[in-house]
């Protein structure tokens, strides 16, 4: 009968299958040999998205100048990366290195776990060596725990201001606002439409993104949490920034609520916000979608210059068979040429103070950099606060709650999680 | 071909009047007309998410933002289709994707065939056990069982290979429940008359239930195929090696947090559902066979 | 000497293979939660049952259960309800029936990331078809899914409309092996349409239904993927699920002892929906 034998063919080839796949396993490093052989290492990242080729470019260009070491990255989303570098990290597999997570809280979680290498030794003044010192400061400090450096920058970026020339000109704007008070000037008149925008001043966005409310509170002198530990949401420069800004959304309709990262981006380039917050990747993006494009730094408030800045860490695994070679890796990806070619092809800033930008789109962001801040730097309960507390206070705020309020809920989580006894 | 009763257009129910009988049959003509264009709607509704995702596969950025609602695109391109098959080793990745999904599929029919057969129709001790363990087993969230599945298959030394690919997913209960059910419905006289003719269980099973289950069977084939060419995390997690990656792992390449290449994305998922497509549309002749239609002879 | 049950033999593969690979995890998952298990720790502290009652009073995690069930409810109804009307109205074959067919089951086949990608856009309120087409039907535009009311609503109907084609296709296999001879009997005895459906076809579909019931409730249950690509629990929390909840707690903050104890607790909210829908549907029964 038909069903009879395609049945019987499928199961011995699947019979099949299994018995051949038996001898077909591979390993995932080679063992390094002595003098002359090429040794493997794997690296793991999270960057997925139109950033991937930068990457890989970099990682060709250091198997190009090391004949002896052949470097793979594999690149998975960060979900993925979360879900499977734990164990496999605790079992002795998995990459020798890799990111773990874009927030760099993350690195306390696998220091605790003993699973990443201290990179003391490497770290040096030397061109194979980790120059630390080049970090900007607040990079280093944040991956420094116990006296000990844990990982060094994949990639560093601040935020600055896009803006659309083409609705400038319309409203009459001639340049990007410089001040606190122009910047709430200007968002005002760039929306237009009433209580159902058909333009909206900015495109703000509270969740899934690289975080734009901690601009807004830096900018008047607030934060979110002190150098102590202890809240500062719920500071008087805090809650007026917070109310501010909410009023602006709520009444003004300057920006839709409850966007992600991806919402406010899909809004900057469909042209129907004017303004966007946002780091150095989104440049060509807005530019293929055929906005006439702005990128100015971010006003300035009472407080002076700030902006947020992101930076990924990457960490070497307890358990890889390579040391010193991933040093060596980690030395060159920080190094000043891998920096300075890297930046030119993806448009990001170098992650290091001592290197000179000539691009003047990328020059806007690397001359941000000495007063940008990372968001929740240094708690290892920075996912918690941000992703329990911090952005459902920001839901809440745009849809009207009180500032106050929210801020001495949020203050009271937040000290929760920090164990600050104020 | 089912054959049909007579259909409901010349049957009134007893007693109508002979002057309302025409306009009852007009009045369902329409209603028929009416019932078919809804239908007609409706389905163009139900693919109308996909067939923006294809228009979206040949659009140029400035075109997507320009109207984003609209299906077809203004300015065509390829650069997405481009974009997938030069950043992914498409081959390979396709190929992985057929035998892993393939394979798995086979194995599980067979598997839960034996087993739903067993249970629709053996009498055995345990049997209520048996089958409340394996629904039991659809009842765990993978994100949970993850870790743990991760480190059997590890102490078996699996990882990174076929059969640790294929072998942990080669059961499922859906299947097996699904074909209960379907073989409880096959009538016992086919049974009894195999029986007297000297047949033991395994030739009951091979050559009276699985012939007449095609429906059940081809319906688990494209059910499971399918979810298992989608499935992402599985694969991830039990391979290291990129060169075992299946297709919708490498999908993910196209979006990120810091932007979104929307033409390669819906590209690559366009290529990632036709051959379901087709697998689908191949498979709807067994759909067209009932049960009933062998008759009792 | 006695002879083994054939039937052992049968079920051996399945059981085997269900046992060491999907029971022993669970299992091992068990266990976990019973401590406050962090992976690639040395050493786990032993709770006893602490991270249950810490659940217990979580109000997070009420309101992941509340989120959950509602859409389980509406999901599962609508998509039966649905794929049952369709079954009944396309079970004669010809090449229309067909096409409709593949069109109603075209969603259950691309992948949930894939759709929750696609719906995203869709309902996106400045520039998504849906308000682009609502507003040209001169409804204002809404924003579905950052609108705390509108948004496990519209979660919903893109379960029901991934889903229903799926039910469709279970059920019309059983739509079509009810036994003629009953169906004409039925006529011949002049019952309309609609009261040969009712007692005639759904009581022939009992298994039917009762599969793709249970079924379709064990996997509402376990909603994850299609709410975290599509809204990320948000807004508020007011479409996190039990599994997104779950996801936060063991993958984000790295707390999978606490992680698995809500996925024991969910494990066992299922099993009871199931005990009572198929005694309710009585499965025994072979008729």
């Amino acid at each position: 009968m038909k069903t009879h034998v395609n049945v019987a063919a499928a199961a011995v080839a699947a019979a099949g299958l299994l018995a051949a796949a038996g001898c077909s396993s591979s390993s995932s490093s080679s063992p390094s040999g002595s003098g002359g052989s090429v040794v493997k290492l794997s690296v793991l990242t999270g960057f997925t998205g139109p950033d991937g080729p930068s990457y890989q470019a970099l990682v060709s260009q250091f198997n190009a100048s090391h004949p002896n070491i052949k470097v793979t990255m594999d690149i998975q989303p960060w979900d993925a990366i979360g879900q499977k570098l734990p164990s496999e990290w605790a079992t002795g597999q998995g990459p020798d290195l890799a990111t773990p997570n874009f927030d760099p809280g993350v690195i306390f979680t696998y220091i605790k776990t003993n699973s990443v290498l201290p990179l003391d030794s490497a770290v040096g003044a030397g061109d194979t060596q980790i120059n630390s010192s080049a970090f900007p400061s607040s990079v280093t400090k944040a991956f420094t725990v116990d006296g000990h450096l844990y990982a060094v920058p994949a990639n560093l970026a601040s935020v600055a201001l896009y803006y659309n020339k083409t609705m400038f000109t319309a409203a009459g704007i001639t340049d990007a606002p410089k001040t606190s008070d122009e910047f709430v000037a200007d968002v005002k008149k760039l929306t237009l439409g009433g209580a159902n925008p058909t333009q909206y001043g900015i495109s703000l966005a509270d969740h899934q993104t690289i975080q734009m409310w901690p601009i807004l509170q830096w900018m008047n002198g607030g934060d979110i949490v002190g150098a102590d530990g202890c809240a500062a949401v719920n500071s008087a420069a805090s809650v007026q920034a917070l109310s501010t800004w909410a009023g602006l959304v709520q009444s003004d309709h300057v920006s839709p609520v409850g966007q992600t990262g991806a919402d406010a981006d899909t809004l900057f380039s469909a042209k129907k916000a004017a303004m966007e917050l946002n780091g150095p990747w989104a440049a060509d993006g807005f530019r293929k979608a055929g906005i006439d494009l702005g990128i100015a730094p971010v006003p300035v408030g009472s407080a002076g210059p700030v902006t947020v800045a992101s930076t990924v860490p990457m960490m070497v695994a307890k358990n890889t068979k390579h040391k010193a070679e991933a040093l060596e890796f980690l030395s060159w990806w920080t190094g000043k040429t891998a920096q300075a070619s890297f930046s030119k092809q993806s448009g990001f800033p170098p992650a290091r103070t001592d290197v000179t930008v000539s691009d003047p789109n990328t020059a806007v962001f690397a001359q941000a950099l000495p007063n940008a801040r990372l968001y929740l730097a240094g708690l290892p309960s920075s996912s918690q606060i941000d992703s329990d507390v911090y952005t459902p206070m920001l839901g809440q705020l745009t849809r009207g709650a009180d500032a106050q309020k929210s801020a001495d809920a949020a203050a009271k989580a937040i000290n929760a999680l920090t164990g600050c006894k104020s | 071909m089912t054959t049909e009763l007579t259909s409901d257009l010349t049957s009134v129910p007893a007693g109508t009047p002979s002057w309302v009988v025409p306009v009852l049959r007009s009045a369902r003509s329409v209603a028929r007309v009416l019932a078919w264009a809804v239908l007609s709607i409706a389905a163009l509704a139900t693919v109308v998410p996909f067939l923006w995702m294809l228009g979206v596969a040949f659009r140029t950025p400035a075109d997507l933002y320009a109207d984003p609602s609209r299906i077809w695109p203004d300015h065509w391109t390829f650069a997405g289709f481009h974009a997938v098959f030069t950043q992914l080793p498409f081959l390979r990745l396709a190929v992985n994707s057929v035998v892993f999904a393939g394979g798995t599929t086979v194995l599980l029919l067979l598997i839960d065939s034996l087993c739903a057969y067993a249970l629709a129709r053996l009498r055995f001790r345990g049997q209520n056990l048996v089958f409340w363990t394996i629904l039991l087993t659809l009842m765990v969230p993978f994100q949970v069982m993850l870790i743990p599945l991760f480190l059997t298959v590890f102490h078996l030394g699996w990882l990174n290979t076929f059969q640790g690919l294929i072998v942990p997913r080669s059961v499922s209960a859906l299947g097996i429940f699904m074909l209960r059910q379907f073989f409880i419905k096959i009538p016992r006289e086919l049974d009894e008359a195999a029986k007297m003719d000297g047949a033991g269980p395994l030739r009951i099973y091979w050559q009276i239930i699985l012939p007449l289950a095609r429906p059940a069977l081809a319906s688990l084939f494209v059910i499971q195929f399918m979810a298992l060419w989608n499935d992402f995390l599985w694969p991830l997690v039990i391979t290291s090696d990129t060169d075992m990656r299946t297709l919708p792992s490498a999908l993910t390449l196209f979006s990120s947090t810091s932007g979104v290449d929307h033409a390669a994305l819906m590209a690559g998922a366009a290529i990632s559902l036709a051959p379901l497509a087709i697998a689908f549309l191949l498979a709807q002749r067994f759909f067209t066979e009932g049960i009933a239609a062998t008759g009792i002879k | 000497m006695k002879r083994l049950n054939p039937a052992y033999l049968f079920v051996a593969p399945a059981f085997l293979l269900a046992a060491v690979f999907i029971l022993w995890p669970i299992v091992q998952s068990g266990w976990m939660s019973l401590h406050d298990w962090t992976i690639g720790e040395d050493s786990h502290k032993w709770l006893g049952f602490g991270n249950y009652t810490e659940l217990f009073g979580d109000s997070r995690f009420w309101n992941a259960l509340k989120v959950t069930l509602i859409y389980a409810v509406f999901v599962v109804a609508g998509q039966v309800a649905i794929g049952l009307a369709l079954a009944q109205w396309l079970r004669r074959t010809t090449w229309y029936t067909m096409l409709l067919r593949s069109a109603f089951f075209f969603p259950t086949i691309a992948s949930l990331a894939v759709t929750g990608i696609i719906w995203k856009f869709l309902l996106d309120p400045q520039v998504g078809l849906v308000d682009g087409w609502l507003g040209k039907a001169g409804i204002s535009a809404q924003a579905w899914l950052q609108d705390t009311h509108l948004a496990l609503p519209a979660l919903i109907v893109v379960g029901i409309w991934k889903n229903f084609g799926f039910s469709m296709i279970v059920l019309l296999a059983g739509v079509q092996g009810v036994r003629k001879e009953l169906l004409e009997a039925a006529t011949l005895d002049g019952a309309g349409a609609i009261a040969r459906f009712r007692h005639v076809t759904l009581p022939a579909l009992r298994p039917a239904i009762l599969f793709t019931v249970v079924i379709g409730t064990v996997n509402a249950l376990q909603l994850f993927d299609l709410t975290y690509v599509m809204t990320d629990g948000g807004p508020l929390f007011h479409t996190e699920s039990i599994v997104m909840y779950l996801y936060q707690r063991g993958f984000v903050d790295f707390r999978l002892g606490y992680a698995s104890a809500i996925a024991w607790v969910l494990f066992l909210i299922i099993i009871a929906v199931s005990v009572v829908q198929l005694r309710m549907l009585r499965y025994r029964d072979d008729d």
